[in-house]
């Protein structure tokens, strides 16, 4: 590996800016193609109350604000959630292919969600959905890791790994029987799991950003017992931290943050497992540094498979997530691959 | 000498069965103490037990004459440092030599916000000068040899500058020119008033890195003595099954 002792504040401007233009370009792009001055004078409208400048509509002030923003930030949110949480998921269980996705939290999330769908139920009027998505997310991570606690004392990674993919295979069985069962809403629990950014407004953002920045912060606080923990429990044990009690805080933050994101943009895979990997090999393992990127770059990334979700078949749309599927798939099993035949 | 270490009756194992079976010793500061035994004897799960990686069943561990029950894993950390064998491929990602080494002194940081000072630099250059690892503080341990690996770990455990080091099997990723070194590195760290538990299973190594020695047997102590005495007890064959002594001169008469 290159040394990058210095490179590595250049490394760090580069991922901004290319997460700044991919969000630009997300706004910009689409079936009307918006140049980013009109971007930056529809924010002046909006939220600063400036006068419309000549020559602009105010439905391009609507669909920029209304319609392409939220949609692009919920986008960057959501890839930002899921590969700060893929991070730490990594870490924590000294896995690379440990995720969100494979601890079972999508999964729950899914079968929550579905359950809504196919009931009609309706506690929270639009955010039913969300809701349940989110409870059983928590619900199944709680699972997963009072499960693996009864079973290994030590809570070690692979009793927590092995136990996530059981519950989650279990969950997409269910899922999938409640789909079958559900008759004409088949579709649209199909459509929820292949995950969409479209419609879901400035409210989504919001509490999503918010629980992202708690989230956030607590990955930093403990970015240092992370980086102890990537050296096997025995030798963070033997340097003073308790591998146990802070995985499984660990596990129940990253819970909440993938099952928000997931709540709202259903499930968007791959994202999680690349962008940690990437970042790693850029910025080295340090978690203070590794986690914040991660976020940056899987959210740029998102951001750049929504817009390839919503031009590629222009006017119909791709499901996000099969985007970022179709994209992250082959490119980690290339990035994974390569390292296991060098090694 | 203050007593560094003391178990006391220690019970232990995973699971329902016991590996390590009411055993009892002292180690003072200053003193180099060797561990030896057949496979499965416990060994090494003595020093796990010791340093709270695994739970102990019944009995006493007393450091620096603090009982560890009452101490939380960092508090912990500070007084008793495990240098145990390793690969870099089982890690995650890549670190640089000097954040490895600096991470033994995330014991000393208590509180959410306090980082890493001038001083914790200094006290991780000065271990790593000592161990032979401060010409490799840029690289990443995943570029390695492993006994840099080693050099670079046994640095991270001086790091935490604790009361006692225990050493899980250290010269096992060594090459012969690297012996004496990490011998004199034990030898210099008892000398500047510390304690050392070694796990070996050279008998050989036992006597170059320790003036005590004790054999383990089904996880009881079978021998406690000055290497000297416990190597030439009949014991040592009892233990190992077959004539050991003669084994070893026999060996020994190629080199004179």
């Amino acid at each position: 590996m290159k040394k990058l002792g210095n490179t590595k504040p250049a490394a760090v401007i580069t991922t901004v800016v290319i997460t700044v233009i991919s969000v630009l370009f997300g706004i910009s792009a689409g079936s009307v193609s918006i140049p980013v001055s009109e971007i930056i004078s529809a924010a002046g409208v909006r939220l600063f109350g400036q006068p419309l400048p000549e020559g602009m509509s105010p439905t391009t002030v609507n669909i920029i604000m209304d319609i392409r923003t939220p949609r692009v930030l919920l986008a960057f949110l959501t890839g930002a959630a899921l590969s700060a949480s893929g991070a730490v998921v990594q870490s924590a269980l000294r896995n690379p292919l440990g995720s969100p996705y494979t601890l079972g939290v999508s999964s729950g999330a899914s079968l929550g969600a579905a359950l809504v769908i196919a009931s009609g139920a309706s506690f929270f009027g639009g955010f039913t959905v969300a809701a349940a998505g989110l409870a059983f997310a928590v619900v199944t991570m709680f699972i997963t890791v009072g499960f693996s606690s009864k079973i290994d004392k030590g809570f070690e990674s692979s009793t927590v790994v092995l136990t996530g993919m059981v519950i989650s295979l279990f969950a997409n069985a269910l899922v999938n029987l409640v789909a079958n069962l559900s008759g004409d809403k088949y579709a649209l629990i199909f459509k929820w799991q292949t995950g969409s950014f479209s419609g879901r407004g400035w409210t989504a953002c919001g509490i999503l950003s918010a629980v992202l920045l708690i989230c956030m912060a607590v990955y930093l606080r403990y970015s240092r017992e992370l980086d102890l923990l990537s050296f096997g429990d025995e030798q963070a044990a033997s340097m003073g931290i308790d591998p146990a009690k802070t995985r499984r805080i660990l596990m129940i933050v990253m819970s909440l943050l993938t099952g928000t994101s997931v709540a709202f943009a259903g499930v968007i895979g791959f994202v999680d497992l690349i962008a940690p990997q990437i970042v790693r090999r850029i910025f080295g393992a340090k978690h203070s540094l590794s986690i914040p990127m991660s976020a940056l770059v899987g959210g740029a990334f998102t951001v750049i498979c929504d817009i390839a979700a919503r031009t590629v078949t222009a006017p119909s749309e791709l499901p996000a997530g099969t985007v970022t599927a179709l994209i992250g798939a082959p490119f980690f099993a290339y990035v994974f691959f390569k390292r296991r035949r060098r090694a | 000498m203050s007593v560094a270490l003391s178990v006391k009756n220690l019970t232990c194992g995973y699971g329902g069965e016991d590996v390590i079976d009411g055993i009892s010793f002292d180690v003072n500061g200053g003193e180099s103490l060797s561990v030896s035994g057949k496979n499965g004897c416990g060994k090494t799960t003595l020093l796990r037990c010791i340093c709270g990686i695994i739970p102990k069943k019944s009995g006493e561990i007393l450091i620096d004459g603090k009982n560890t029950d009452e101490l939380k894993p960092n508090e912990r950390a500070r007084l008793a440092a495990m240098f145990s064998q390793t690969s870099a491929s089982e890690t995650v990602g890549a670190y640089t030599v000097r954040d490895t080494v600096l991470m033994g002194r995330f014991c000393h940081k208590s509180g959410i916000f306090s980082s890493i000072t001038q001083e914790d630099i200094s006290i991780a250059e000065d271990c790593m000068r000592r161990t032979g690892a401060l010409s490799l503080a840029d690289k990443y341990i995943n570029e390695l040899s492993g006994g840099q690996l080693q050099r670079v770990l046994l640095a991270r455990t001086f790091a935490q500058q604790p009361k006692l080091i225990l050493l899980d099997e250290p010269a096992n990723h060594i090459d012969l020119s690297g012996l004496p070194e990490l011998i004199s590195m034990i030898r210099e760290w008892t000398e500047d008033g510390g304690a050392a538990v070694g796990v070996f299973h050279d008998l050989n190594l036992c006597a170059a890195a320790s003036d005590r020695l004790i054999l383990m047997d089904s996880g009881k102590i079978a021998a406690d003595g000055s290497c000297k005495e416990v190597l030439k007890s009949k014991i040592l064959s009892d233990i190992y099954g077959f004539d050991v002594q003669a084994y070893m001169r026999k060996i020994a008469e190629i080199w004179r």
